[in-house]
């Protein structure tokens, strides 16, 4: 067995030599992959396409730029790997190109981006379920696919550095971009390249992003949040408590959350989440001023959902924090009286009974006895 | 209280036998009690489910956000009945009060201490003799005075987080949380409670229907409440005095 595979490969070996020699003699501008058709290496192709300015009109009237910049192309991750031009245009075999069938550019990156779909499945099947394939299958030919966010020619690894991520979404999504540049996630990953905060993609997914605003996605997105701020080991690292979610999800709001996660995901409901608090992309600390959960502005936040809510108000929110005596002290007394004084109360009723049922049943028996 | 003659026909002998009854409660008292039975019952059954909502038993009950908003819109029906309730207790005590009839007969004396350790003596086999008692025994109005601060802690804290807007208007918000907590611990202990001190009392001990029928046999007076019985028949055959509080 071994020896015949081996026999098998050195064959293939020799046969394989041989046929690159025969291109080699025969058409050296073209490579030949052994199916037969023509392979244009990449510098046949640069030969025309790195001249600048080289473009074509599409009939709707949009210019369709085709200048490839040599070095930026050495540079891409794929060129890396030896992947060139064909691979993506295997439609081109020579020149002239057969001719373009599209009448827009748009027309044009909606049908080539497919490509991608022979390396990347799992990626290509998993944006199939995002809400971008959702808007385009609804017509909104705008809705972005592969090469809108990691580039056609030029592609790099789309997470380096991290803050190329809440660039890249930022190209459509500029209004919370902008706000999200303001907050404490979005300033750390910018200003200091903080590895821990979220960008876009760590709370909306990557490929298969979801639509946010439906009752499913909020009903989880505590738990998103959770992700980070219940971890001890992260939280300790900034001086944060991570001890939020599990106080969250015995309070009010919170137990209301969880029932409905449990039972009812879907159905919308609005008990409060972290997110109707705190914000969402323009999230800011609690010492913040500006922040919705500073106590300048705390009460107006309760009062988004507790509009007739008195100053007082804010006082009933018992925050992440432990029953104590410091900050919550009715609580704190209310607890003690029901922890250690009624317990004790209902131990001795007990134990008063249980003597009772004792004294009863001897003198029962006893009255029994002859 | 009035005692009262009431005739017996034993069927076996055919003789005719007459057994004397004691008035115990009036027909407002007992009224009263059947309603904070239902009402209790009624608010613990709609209240459990909602304070073990994360529970597997309780989403069997509340198994749809409809089904939840019912047991609560019943939660507050019954709550409501029970503030009526508890307002024509207070206030027809409160009435009794001013027109020098209440009878205090449930209120706390010095006797009940000395009773309570004549009963623990008892209990422990130290005394041979049961103490006796009078009208409402040490234990009846611990009964009672549990039942009404109780009562007093639900409807306060159950008004409280069902309207905390309105009270903290006035009051700190702090009040809203504890409220809570009370309500909650509250009505476990309550609960307990009754299952444990007053459900022996009344159907472990014997049992003792006299709340609903309004009546004690002439033994059960002897046995149980044998100086308000010594006490009435010292005074007279057939004391005519008012109805009793």
């Amino acid at each position: 067995m071994k020896g015949t595979r081996r026999f098998l490969s050195r064959n293939l070996l020799i046969s394989l030599a041989l046929l690159l020699a025969l291109c080699a003699l025969t058409v050296p501008a073209f490579a030949d992959d052994g199916s037969g058709r023509k392979r244009f290496q990449e510098s046949e192709c640069l030969s025309c396409h790195a001249q600048p300015e080289l473009q074509i009109t599409l009939p709707s009237g949009e210019v369709l730029p085709l200048t490839i910049v040599p070095e930026r192309l050495a540079g891409s991750v794929h060129e890396r790997i030896g992947i060139s031009c064909d691979s993506c245009h295997p439609d081109i075999s020579g020149y002239p190109h057969p001719p373009l069938e599209y009448q827009t550019r748009r027309e044009l990156s909606r049908a080539l981006y497919l490509t991608c779909r022979t390396c990347h499945v799992t990626n290509y099947e998993n944006s199939l379920d995002s809400i971008h394939a959702e808007f385009a299958a609804a017509g909104h030919m705008e809705a972005p696919v592969c090469t809108d966010c990691h580039g056609a020619h030029y592609t790099q690894y789309p997470n380096q550095p991290r803050a190329l991520i809440s660039d890249t979404c930022g190209q459509c999504h500029t209004e919370i971009f902008d706000i999200y540049k303001n907050s404490i996630h979005g300033s750390a990953l910018i200003e200091e390249n903080n590895p821990d905060v979220p960008v876009c993609t760590d709370c909306h997914g990557v490929h298969n992003i979801q639509d946010p605003r439906t009752a499913l996605f909020r009903i989880e997105s505590p738990e998103l949040c959770a992700g980070c701020h219940a971890d001890p080991a992260l939280m300790a690292k900034y001086g944060y408590d991570s001890d939020v979610y599990n106080l969250y999800s015995i309070s009010w709001h919170g137990v209301d959350v969880e029932v409905y996660k449990a039972n009812w995901p879907t159905i919308w409901h609005e008990s409060a989440v972290c997110t109707d608090c705190h914000g969402v992309h323009n999230i800011l600390p609690a010492s913040n001023p500006a922040s919705s959960v500073s106590p300048q502005n705390l009460l107006a936040t309760c009062r988004k959902c507790h509009p007739d809510a008195g100053p007082n108000w804010t006082g009933a929110w018992t925050g992440h924090n432990e029953i104590s005596l410091e900050r919550t002290p009715l609580v704190y007394y209310t607890n003690v009286f029901y922890v250690y004084f009624v317990p004790v109360v209902l131990i001795l009723a007990g134990v008063y009974v249980l003597l009772r049922i004792i004294r009863a049943t001897v003198d029962r028996v006893r009255r029994n006895l002859p | 209280m009035s005692a009262n003659e009431t005739t017996l026909a034993t069927a076996r002998s055919g003789r005719v036998r007459t057994e004397r009854t004691f008035v115990r409660f009036n027909l407002v008292q007992r009224w009263e009690h059947a309603l904070f039975l239902l009402t209790f019952t009624v608010l613990l059954l709609t209240g459990l489910p909602q304070k073990y909502r994360t529970a597997t038993w309780s989403q069997y009950i509340l198994a749809t956000p409809e089904r939840l908003e019912t047991i609560r819109q019943i939660h507050h029906v019954a709550a409501v009945l029970l503030i009526m309730l508890a307002l024509y207790h207070v206030g027809r005590a409160v009435v009794r009060l001013f027109q020098r009839r209440l009878s205090g007969e449930m209120l706390p004396v010095t006797q009940d201490l000395r009773d309570g350790f004549k009963m623990l003596r008892w209990l422990l086999f130290i005394d041979r003799e049961k103490p006796s008692f009078g009208k409402f025994s040490f234990e009846q109005k611990f009964t009672y005075w549990f039942f009404i601060f109780g009562t007093a802690i639900m409807i306060l804290s159950g008004l409280l987080i069902w309207f905390p807007v309105l009270f903290t208007r006035v009051l700190p918000g702090g009040i809203i949380p504890a409220a809570k907590l009370a309500h909650s611990a509250e009505a476990i202990a309550a609960a307990i409670f009754v299952i444990m001190w007053h459900s022996y009392h009344v159907h472990i001990e014997r049992l003792n229907l006299s709340i609903f029928t309004g009546r004690l046999s002439e033994k059960e007076m002897r046995e149980y409440h044998a100086r308000e019985y010594e006490r009435l028949i010292g005074e007279s055959d057939s004391p005519p005095d008012g109805e009793p509080e």
